[in-house]
């Protein structure tokens, strides 16, 4: 700790020997300078110090709140509060130019950090699943739906009863009232001497039929749970085939480009030259997690591929800790049917093979 | 204020000439500045520590074309006032 500190006497001595003043001197003037700073913030409020910055004394408002314990309105009385705005060179100084243990350390904890981004990572991944889960259930009702016709199906029969009535009757209105009555009436006639005699033979349809569903509903899960499998093993044969929600500024200019002039992505070149960042291939990462992590899309893996094709071999197997280069997408890169992309993609996937 | 005025008020104080209180509050910011490149942390006896505190590199996404970019991992400069300083200049 003692190297990232300067303290107020190593301060003091490296200014006496700089400046060349003797050790006292220089103390008298550090204390003066604090002191008289001091001051001046109370006078003036503001004091700029050349090659340093400014200090200022900020009023903090009253504010009203409320005891937590008895609910009881009271108010935090207004104060000042000391903030210092670094000039302008200082402060590019600083966020530049630092090479010490203290940003190393930082360093090596973001690397412990690191298995935690992976969990986000696969947080997002079950998010997905479950979405696409959800699809499965929005498609469950469906069948449901379709079943629901068939019980309106008596419903529909009533308006048959209304024909015949009026052709016998030429009084039509109060006929029309009883009607649903006689519908009503036979059901329960029906239904009661069934009960008595197939009570078990109905128990048997009702589980036979919640049996197919089950199996039904097993072997839906199972095929949908090899097409996961399948993703996970060779991420691009499903990106062809899935969708991704890109925002819907961008749905609405992809066509209308493709529209207006299928010359204009060619003008636009691709490049690889400008980094967003570089990445370290966590255990059991992979080029479409980076790419769905810092694009949106996993669809994108290709180009990182393409911008680290120097140092692989094989896109599916990379080691751990390899240094990952993740390019920056422009506008024509975005445009997966591009006939570069297809291209792009295809010798990624001979790679694999 | 401005640095001419606080020269003046510390002349005064140190009973010193301006010009040398000039040449050293020159020479202070520059040993200041000089130790805050490197990492370290300053500690101005009753005013207060400046400190250089590292903010880690994070992904921001723009919320209209949700373009991805990363603004890198940087260093930030902090003023962190003592607390008897800090309680004087509280009320005034």
């Amino acid at each position: 700790m003692a190297d990232n500190k300067l303290s107020w006497t190593e301060l003091r001595r490296a200014l006496a020997s700089r400046a060349g003043v003797s050790e006292k001197a220089a103390n008298v003037f550090l204390a003066a300078f604090n002191s008289q700073l001091t001051a001046a913030l109370k006078s003036d409020k503001q004091v700029k110090v050349n090659g340093l910055g400014t200090f200022k004394l900020q009023a903090v408002a009253p504010r009203k709140s409320v005891n937590v314990t008895t609910g009881e309105q009271i108010t935090i009385e207004g104060y000042n509060k000391i903030a210092f705005v670094p000039e302008a060179g200082v402060r590019e100084l600083v966020e530049k130019g630092v090479k010490s243990e203290r940003v190393k350390e930082l360093k090596n904890e973001g690397e412990t950090v690191d298995p935690l981004k992976k969990l986000g990572a696969q947080a997002e991944e079950i998010v997905g699943l479950l979405g696409e889960l959800g699809q499965d259930v929005k498609q469950t009702p469906k069948k449901k739906a379709k079943k629901k016709p068939k019980a309106v199906k008596p419903v529909v029969e009533e308006p048959k009863v209304e024909e015949p009535v009026p052709v016998v009757a030429p009084e039509p209105e109060p006929i029309v009232e009883p009607e649903p009555e006689p519908v009503v009436v036979p059901k329960p006639v029906e239904e009661k001497p069934k009960k008595k005699y197939h009570f078990m033979r109905d128990t048997l349809i009702c589980v036979v039929v919640l049996l197919m569903l089950l199996l039904a509903g097993y072997f839906f899960l199972r095929s949908q749970l090899s097409g996961w499998i399948n993703e996970l093993v060779n991420p691009t044969e499903q990106v062809q085939n899935t969708e991704y929600i890109i925002p819907s500024d961008k749905v609405a200019e992809e066509p209308s480009a493709v529209n207006i002039q299928p010359a204009e992505p060619a003008t636009e070149e691709w490049s690889f030259d400008e980094i967003l960042l570089t990445e370290q291939i966590a255990e059991g990462s992979r080029l479409a997690w980076i790419a769905k992590k810092h694009y949106g899309n996993k669809a994108y893996w290709p180009y990182i591929y393409a911008a680290n094709k120097d140092h692989l071999t094989n896109p599916s197997v990379i080691p751990v800790g390899t240094p990952i280069r993740v390019p920056k997408l422009n506008a024509a890169m975005r445009d997966t049917t591009d006939i570069r992309f297809q291209q792009l993609k295809e010798e990624a996937l001979e790679a694999m093979k | 204020m401005l640095t001419k005025d606080l020269i003046g008020l510390i002349a005064d104080a140190a009973g010193m000439k301006k010009k040398d209180v000039e040449h050293l509050l020159s020479t202070t910011n520059a040993i200041i500045r000089e130790n805050l490149m490197a990492g370290k942390s300053i500690q101005l006896q009753g005013l207060g520590t400046l400190d250089v505190k590292a903010r880690k590199a994070r992904t921001i996404v723009h919320p209209r074309t949700g373009e991805r970019n990363v603004i890198p991992q940087k260093n930030q400069l902090v003023f962190k006032p003592v607390a008897n300083m800090k309680d004087e200049l509280k009320k005034i």
